[in-house]
């Protein structure tokens, strides 16, 4: 069975792309979030294998968000989606749980790399 | 990777994001919203940036990455909201909106984001970045850069690889890892100065821990962007030196499982099913290709048509199975058509939310003081026919601020305030959109329209007085303008005609209401719809027209004791008001009716008036498709377009809006 995905961006653009990479190596995108508030929600709900968590969202940031989430559930595979620029809040990002990070624009081998590394 | 398929998501969201941007702006001059505006554009330029790294629009980062700079400053509160930022903010964002645009069409080369992106920096770096010259060293001929950090335990040295994109973290994530090992005794550089980036590629670790070199090197490899690493014993000082690990690409590979499942990753693999991902979808929208919008469209007009003629052969043939079913389909169309117009419908807003910013910036060209209001931005709209009004809008607006206002001195002699009104509202009434652009400035120069009017023998020489009517059929003529000099804004050439005839294009009307020292009103009426309009059909001397009931307030026969002539026109008296009449005889060519019979008067509602409109008989009301229709006599302007009827006929529609 392939390994399940839930992709959190508040840019349908950035879902589509991660999306499409993770798909390509076969994995199942099973759920989408747009905001904080929703991926929490979605991790609740889906429990999935993966965590791809962009740092600025709406409604609830991504760190909050993996707070809550590792909170939930400790053992989250949490992969920050990050720009250049970014240090210190990727930095608290992998403080309050996250397992990696990967740094936009996003090459379908680095991402898949940090995928790698964290389902380890 | 391919982008090329990302492109249109590109630009919807990223124009989506500009807008919002520029909204926020406005908010933000206004000192409005505490800090919600600041990042919500900060938001907004944060995922354009993204988005435009990941496309290879090297410009449009750029723009966004400095817009961010300085606005993470803002929001800091290292740097004041001055004037000056504010002007440098809204330039970038008009060349941040050019270069998307230009970025997906591939013409980057007519944007100019130098000057811009100079200003961004000179105000969002607080002192000029010292370049943290990261000196390259070759790997195998040096040293390893960072000294060794005092302190018990083993002495791990890592040197990342060179392209590694965030060092500072990915070096605080390796001495995270690390920490699971053992005790952590000293790291150099400083904990503080890896995640300020503060060096070049290597970093030294010492730890105290049980686990074996072999176990260390390989925890730190799997770490990702690991070029190399060293352990030694403490206080090693003969192995100071590392041997020469050539730093190749394999080199740079995190570990030999990861370069596996790396290849899996690759095309090799990618022929395997892919899971389509419809578990756990929360969203409710989906995003639809307008052209497929515009084929669902011509399809239910289609069906609208053929169903006409099938009600027309059951009213033939009168077969109650017949009819029960056609009437039944015929619900079922409605239904569909219904919900395919619902569809297509945007609120306005999705137009009007530029205009704000449009008003500000003529406002400010031309030093006067402008509060600009929007009423009714949630009345939706036909998506193709809010693009169509959106440069008729454009021009009002800019005509208002151009010619309407005077400057803030001369509104204060005049007794107003110094800041001028100007608004723009939407309301919905009946089938038909009314939108209106109103402002409180000088009124229209009914002395200067008059004069040209006579230059050009457009008005009898002894007219003295202009009436709205009057003014409303002279400004719509091609080529009347009064403006004495062009400016920049409302351009050369496109005057006010320029928007009655899109406007009528559309099936709509304009009107204009102008008081001298009072104001302008400019009213529009637009059809909800282009395509699939209700229409009243009329008959004259045989011939079937449809009038969209757009245009249509009520219909009453025509008595003739309620006829009279007022200033040399014919008009008719209904309850209190006066109306205007029109004949459909004399509009469409044909001599006035001989025979004796009932005339029936058509009350029509033009943008803002009334006005009557004698046929010979009406023929009911009916679903019209529009029709492309090609005047053969130009010098008739009464039609906007054409049908074909149930019954198969040909039927012209009328253009209420040209009729005066």
């Amino acid at each position: 069975m392939s390994q399940t995905v839930l992709v959190c961006d508040d840019a349908i653009f950035m879902r589509t792309m991660v999306g499409d990479i993770l798909q390509s190596a076969g994995f199942e995108v099973v759920g989408q979030a747009e905001s904080g508030v929703q991926a929490v929600e979605q991790y609740k709900k889906l429990r999935p294998d993966l965590v791809t968590m962009d740092i600025v969202m709406p409604d609830m940031g991504g760190i909050d968000a993996v707070r809550e989430i590792v909170k939930f559930d400790p053992q989250a595979k949490i992969l920050m989606c990050s720009a250049m620029g970014q240090q210190a809040l990727v930095v608290e990002a992998i403080q309050a749980g996250a397992k990696d990070f990967v740094v936009k624009p996003f090459q379908p081998s680095r991402v898949l790399e940090a995928v790698q590394r964290v389902l380890g | 990777m391919d982008t090329s398929q990302y492109a249109e998501l590109f630009l919807t969201e990223s124009r989506e994001h500009v807008s919002s941007v520029n909204h926020w702006l406005l908010e933000l001059e206004r000192g409005a919203g505490g800090d919600e505006p600041v990042s919500a554009i900060f938001r907004s330029v944060h995922t354009i940036k993204g988005m435009s790294a990941t496309m290879g629009y090297g410009v449009v980062a750029e723009l966004s990455h400095e817009m961010e700079t300085l606005l993470d400053r803002v929001r800091r509160g290292t740097l004041a909201i001055t004037p000056e930022v504010m002007d440098v903010l809204f330039h970038a964002a008009d060349v941040l909106e050019q270069a998307v645009e230009a970025s997906v069409e591939g013409r980057l080369g007519d944007v100019r984001a130098d000057p811009v992106l100079a200003r961004l920096r000179a105000m969002g770096h607080a002192t000029p970045r010292t370049s943290a010259a990261i000196a390259a060293v070759p790997f195998g001929e040096s040293l390893w850069t960072a000294e060794a950090p005092a302190g018990a335990g083993l002495l791990v040295r890592v040197r990342l690889a060179k392209e590694t994109p965030l060092r500072g973290v990915r070096a605080f994530l390796i001495v995270q890892t690390l920490k699971r090992l053992g005790e952590i005794t000293g790291v150099s550089p400083s904990l503080a100065a890896l995640q300020g980036d503060e060096f070049d590629l290597d970093f030294a670790v010492r730890l105290q821990t049980e686990a074996t070199a072999a176990e260390i090197t390989k925890q730190v490899r799997s770490a990702g962007d690991v070029a190399a690493v060293e352990v030694e014993a403490a206080g090693d000082a003969s192995a100071s030196a590392p041997q020469a690990v050539p730093e190749t690409k394999a080199a740079a590979r995190p570990s030999g499982m990861l370069m596996a499942v790396g290849e899996a990753a690759t095309p090799a693999h990618a022929d395997a099913t892919p899971t389509p991902a419809t578990a756990g979808h929360s969203a409710r929208h989906v995003r639809i290709d307008l052209r497929r919008l515009d084929a669902l469209m011509n399809l239910i007009g289609e069906l609208v048509i053929a169903r006409g003629r099938l009600q027309q052969i059951g009213a033939t043939l009168d077969d109650p199975a017949l009819n029960e079913t056609l009437t039944q389909a015929s619900r079922l169309i409605a239904d569909l058509r219904d919900e395919i117009v619902t569809s297509r419908m945007v609120p306005v807003w999705q137009v009007f939310d530029r205009f704000p910013r449009l008003v500000r910036d003529a406002a400010r060209g031309l030093n006067k003081r402008i509060n600009f209001t929007i009423e009714g931005k949630d009345i939706e709209l036909d998506r193709s026919m809010l693009d169509e009004i959106g440069d008729p809008i454009v021009h009002l607006l800019r005509n208002a601020v151009d010619h309407g206002f005077a400057g803030p001195d001369e509104r204060v002699r005049a007794g107003k305030p110094a800041e001028g009104q100007l608004v723009l509202s939407a309301v919905r009434d009946r089938s038909a959109v009314v939108i209106r652009v109103a402002d409180d400035g000088r009124g229209i120069d009914r002395a200067r329209v008059l004069a040209k009017a006579r230059e050009a023998g457009l008005v009898d020489a002894g007219k003295v007085e202009l009436t709205d009517e009057d003014l409303v059929r002279l400004i719509s003529r091609p080529g009347f303008s009064t403006a004495e000099q062009v400016t920049d804004l409302s351009g050369r050439g496109v005057g006010v005609d320029a928007v009655f005839s899109r406007v009528r294009a559309l099936g709509g009307s304009v009107d204009i209401k102008s008081q001298t020292g009072v104001g302008t009103t400019v009213t529009l009426r637009l059809p909800l719809t282009l395509a699939i309009l209700r229409a009243l059909l009329t008959r004259v001397a045989g011939e079937t027209y449809a009038l969209p009931m757009t245009h249509v307030c009520e219909t009453v026969e025509l008595q003739a004791e309620s006829l009279t002539t007022l200033r040399g026109r014919e008009v008719m008296t209904l309850r209190e008001d006066v109306l205007p009449l029109m004949r459909l005889r004399r509009i469409v060519g044909l001599p006035p009716r001989e025979a004796s019979g009932r005339e029936h008067v058509i009350v029509v509602e033009l943008a803002d008036r009334r006005a009557g409109l004698v046929v010979d008989g009406l023929a009911g009301q009916e679903e019209i498709v529009v029709k492309q229709y090609d005047p053969v006599r130009s010098d008739v302007q009464a039609f906007s377009g054409a049908t074909i009827l149930g019954d198969g006929s040909p039927a012209l529609i009328l253009d209420v809006g040209s009729l005066s």
